[in-house]
């Protein structure tokens, strides 16, 4: 066990993560396993599981009504998250759907999957050969059976439960069962299944970062239907577990550590990291491997900030792609009533979803969806609506019942295609209380998005009918989902991406970039596991160029 | 069949030689039995599959350093598959071995003193036919430091503590009971974790099942008194104890009761349980049945909903505010136990008033349940209760913080006028429960030793390795 040498608030080790969030934490945890010293850094605060529980607790109910997720989680006054309540507007958005993204995450030890839905969902095959099958979108230079055996060990890993039927898999394509079978289904899940599924709907369970059994010391999940903003119990995974097993294996975690500068010598090697603590005080951390993982916002952000001599454009960037073609799982809700109850509410947020639209020929045409049956419990929705339609007394109880049984939410993922106008720049005004500049996000979903939105819709008409429902209505405007890719497309060809199959920079030797900013496309799922993988891939990638 | 040559040696006092193979097969069904009432398994057999059944490798703590269990199954080179029934009986009963080695009395031999000659036949034969042979050691032998390694001194120590009888009836009580007791005394040895132990680890007159330390846990009183002990408890309860582990509105089997409870006593015929339950009745029962004046340990507490206290004194952003017992309780434990510690519908999670942990007089497993938690599979149901102690996927408490969470929920929920939780008690359960007095005079051993008073001294050696099982984490 080896672990990094401190002098004076400066750091020596052989590897150093940026970010400790799910990516950087696995990625951390590997290389300390194969004997590395490891430093991660991280802009947020360190809480407590006990901390988040209680502010959620704590929290006005428009908050909760409004699915505040962010506010709970205290932030360092040197390093804002993207608050909504009010709106802090650290990421200045512009752009036909700049209210589209406006994303949640956070800048805390542990990373955003402190308040996830722990959905583990891999790619298709297809999902990878977007260009060469479909004639849209981009190719990844690796294949999915390269990716495959790190998907398996991001699912041991995360204690993913999962199917493990073929039939109820997306993508049945597997070299290994899930390391727990699937979360049992709630009646809801199930009536659904059998009124849908014949129509081509293939709702499946969905592959979950959480316990149906005991499993490595973590309780099995017992349905508290909190997973977001905090699982009470530790029944699911968070990237602060991938932070505490790469402690105990000697590497060291700096919490309010934000990093603004990185040194390259003559080779366009990165040499060192500078960092300024929390007093504003600037320290640096020498390694021989540098590893940024700060989410697919903050790493372009971080990049092109961090633009030295050799590199008058942002590190990475000397084909000009750093920040571009930035994704997200652009979404929207639909609602109705059914008019039978359904119970929907019980068990974890999340637990069913349909894969029937996932992929087909018309992704040539318009965009692939996923349509996620919503499980967190409707009842405080159902009470502020039968309040605002004037229902009183027991009218007002039987009102919020009823829509609370018979009541169904769906969330639906839309998959963009990779746009280089799509893009992260640094705000030439505004900085944040380091004096780093802040990010500025253009965004327009583009009319593959559009289209997909509209067929969507229109199938989804056809599905509420199935339920008698007469009240059937879906949101107009985009909203975000939190899945934020690109900024650092891994491609063949430096001309038009940043990182090669390894997540490794083009320009650099010795940097990495895993996670959601070298994807090259999207799919409808969510994005965790592959950011997850792709840091996996990484590592052994690091370990090899380490040990060579 | 294999047996056949042995079963000779088994049944040579049997005229005619003609033994039936089933009743071979039932001997050795009877002695798979009685190996799992006396839970040979807990030690002889690694736990979770990682080892062979019976190939020993089971790592048991000592204050003076690691017991491993050895190899008991039939092969002829590293297990036992040389002994005769006599040196079986030897090994079991008096603690040596068919070479003249002494084991240390983390083999309970001192209880297994009692088990009768028909018990002891069957078990032979079970382990003779019943277990395979696994032809090779386990992958760690004990390796005691001087003086403790002279294992010769275990003969005085025998002498002053072992070297029991084979079980009799007792006249004062009926079949059933004698059953009970017959288990409890000697194939159960109940007595080894809930019986205190005096300054040489030899058991106290009188206090009889009346609670002792195990490692970081405290084996309860379990004698038929109304108060201390489980008294008030109908006999139904405590056989539904022993077969799953809990029983609610009472009491939850958590450390070494967990495995006693998954590996032996969930197996054990229903007639077996009610016998143990009927003979701990018997034992410091009342003379007269009338209702105590003072609660029993597990009738102690109620519901106090902590949510008013605490609720909405700081802002939903807070950052390191949860300092009192109250706030940290509410923030790890209510998510489970509730706000007003009643558990869940189902008590799945358990409640915390009307149990026997937070009413007893110590919050010694308390404490231990927060670092340890509970992990025991019986009945087809898997319980975790994840732990709170360094490496714990959910949380890691610091020693003032579970004293916090402890005194409030001892407070609250449970006996208000059990002693108050310092960081120190916190420390102790940690590092692995009270020092025995032995273990405490160790260092001095040697030097005692060159003054003279070997004798003596060799006794205190011997005696000290008289541990209570431990799992290694």
């Amino acid at each position: 066990m080896k672990s990094p040498v401190f002098n004076n608030g400066d750091v020596v080790a052989d590897v150093c993560v940026v970010g400790s969030g799910v990516v950087g934490a696995l990625t951390a945890e590997h290389l300390a396993g194969e004997g590395y010293s490891v430093i991660m850094l991280d802009a947020g605060l360190r809480i407590t599981r006990a901390q988040a529980v209680e502010n959620w607790r704590n929290m006005p109910f428009a908050n909760r009504v409004g699915s505040d997720y962010q506010g709970l989680y205290p932030q360092s006054p040197m390093a804002p998250a993207p608050l909504y309540w009010p709106k802090n507007n650290y990421v200045g958005l512009s752009g036909p759907d700049a209210d589209g993204f406006q994303q949640g995450y956070l800048k805390t030890v542990g990373g955003t999957t402190w308040h996830w839905a722990a959905s583990s969902w891999r790619h298709l095959p297809v999902d990878l050969k977007m260009h060469s099958v479909y004639g849209v979108g981009r190719d990844w230079p690796i294949s999915y059976d390269e990716l495959e055996p790190f998907y398996c060990l991001a699912e041991e890993k995360m204690g993913v439960a999962g199917p493990n039927d073929p039939a109820l898999q997306s993508p049945p394509e597997r070299s290994r069962p899930y390391p727990m079978d699937m979360v049992p289904w709630s009646y809801g899940d199930k009536r659904m299944a059998e009124v849908v599924n014949p129509h081509g709907w293939n709702l499946v369970p969905i592959p979950q970062g959480r316990s149906t059994q005991p499993w490595n010391g973590r309780p099995t999940c017992c349905g508290n239907n909190n997973c977001q903003p905090i699982c009470p119990i530790g029944a699911m995974y968070n990237g602060i577990h991938s932070v505490e097993a790469a402690e105990a294996l000697g590497a060291v975690t700096l919490a309010e550590s934000v990093v603004y500068r990185l040194d390259t010598d003559e080779n366009n090697r990165i040499t060192a990291a500078h960092f300024y603590d929390a007093q504003h005080v600037s320290h640096r951390v020498e390694a021989k491997a540098f590893v940024i993982a700060c989410n697919a916002l903050e790493t372009p952000r971080l990049l092109l900030a961090a633009a030295n001599e050799r590199n008058p454009n942002g590190i990475a960037n000397s084909t000009d792609q750093v920040g571009r073609y930035m994704m997200d799982h652009s979404g929207f809700h639909a609602y109705f009533t059914a008019k039978e109850p359904l119970w929907l509410g019980r068990g974890p947020a999340q637990s069913s979803c349909m894969v029937g639209p996932r992929d087909g020929a018309f992704r040539s045409e318009y965009s692939a969806t996923k349509v996620i049956l919503y499980n967190i419990t409707a009842a405080h929705k159902a009470a502020s609506a039968a309040i605002k339609d004037g229902f009183v007394g027991k009218d007002l109880d039987a009102e919020i019942r009823r829509r609370t049984i018979n009541g169904v939410d769906l969330s639906i993922s839309l998959e963009p295609l990779p746009d280089p106008n799509n893009r992260v720049t640094l705000s030439k005004t505004r900085l944040d209380p380091h004096g780093i500049p802040c990010p500025e996000v253009y965004y327009d979903v583009g009319d593959y998005v559009r289209k997909g939105y509209q067929a969507s819709v229109e199938q989804l008409r056809g599905l509420a009918d199935l339920f008698e429902a007469d009240d059937f209505h879906a949101t107009t405007s985009l909203n975000a989902n939190n899945h934020i890719m690109g900024g650092a497309i891994m491609g063949n060809d430096p001309r038009n991406s940043v990182t090669n199959g390894n997540c490794r920079a083009h320009d650099h030797a010795n940097l990495w970039l895993p996670g959601g900013a070298p994807m090259p496309s999207a799919s409808v799922v969510n994005s965790t596991l592959t950011m997850a993988a792709l840091g996996l891939k990484a590592a052994f990638d690091i370990a090899a160029t380490l040990k060579a | 069949m294999k047996i056949t040559a042995l079963s000779a040696l088994v049944f040579a006092s049997l005229a005619g030689g003609a033994i039936a193979q089933t009743a071979d097969q039932d001997l050795i069904e009877r002695g798979k039995y009685i190996a799992t009432m006396g839970d040979c398994a807990a030690c002889h057999t690694q736990p979770r599959g990682a080892g062979k059944p019976y190939a020993g490798g089971y790592a048991i703590a000592s204050p003076l350093g690691t017991i491993w269990s050895t190899n008991i199954t039939p092969s002829r080179e590293y297990g036992i598959g040389t002994y005769t029934e006599q040196d079986f009986s030897d090994a079991v009963r008096k603690g040596v071995l068919k070479d003249g080695t002494h084991l240390y009395p983390a083999m309970p031999y001192d209880a297994y003193a009692g088990i009768t000659d028909a018990d002891m036949k069957a078990l032979y034969a079970y382990f003779m036919h019943g277990v395979a042979p696994v032809d090779e050691p386990p992958a760690q032998v004990t390796e005691l430091p001087f003086p403790f390694n002279l294992r010769f001194s275990m003969a005085a120590w025998n002498l002053l503590y072992a070297g029991g009888k084979p079980f009799t009836p007792d006249a004062g009580l009926n079949a059933q009971e004698n059953r009970g007791k017959y288990i409890v005394d000697t194939l159960g040895h109940c007595a080894s974790c809930h019986s205190p132990r005096g300054l040489l680890m030899g058991s106290v007159s009188g206090q009889y099942l009346r609670g002792g330390s195990v490692g970081p846990w405290y084996a309860p009183d379990i004698t038929g008194d109304p108060v201390h002990g489980i008294g008030s408890w109908a006999n139904e309860e405590i056989a539904t104890y022993l077969k799953t582990g809990r029983v609610a509105g009472k009491a939850q089997a958590a450390g070494p009761m967990a495995e006693a409870v998954e590996h032996s006593f969930q197996h054990m015929a229903d007639d077996d349980l009610g016998a143990i339950a009927a003979y701990l009745k018997t034992v410091n029962a009342p003379a007269t049945a009338s209702t105590p004046s003072v609660a029993s340990r597990t009738d102690m507490g109620q519901p106090v909903d902590v949510e008013p206290g605490i609720r909405g004194l700081f802002p939903e952003n807070a950052h390191d505010s949860l300092k009192t017992g109250a706030e940290l309780y509410s923030g790890y434990c209510a998510s489970c136990h509730q706000p007003n510690g009643a558990g869940s519908r189902n008590q799945a999670y358990p409640s915390l008033f009307h149990n026997s942990v937070t009413g007893a007089a110590s919050a010694t497993n308390l404490i231990a349940t927060i670092l340890y938690g509970v992990d025991r599979e019986a009945g087809g149901d898997h319980v975790l209760m994840p732990h709170f102690n360094t490496g714990s996927y959910v949380a890691v408490l610091t020693d003032q913080e579970i004293a916090d969470i402890s005194n409030f929920v001892m407070e609250t929920y449970g006996n208000p006028n059990a002693a108050k939780v310092t960081t120190a008690d916190v420390q102790v359960v940690r590092d692995g429960g009270p020092v025995p007095f032995l273990a405490k005079v160790q260092p001095h051993i040697p030097a005692l030793m060159a003054t003279g008073g070997v004798a003596a001294v060799v006794v205190l050696a011997g005696v000290i390795l008289l541990v209570r099982r431990r799992r290694i984490a």
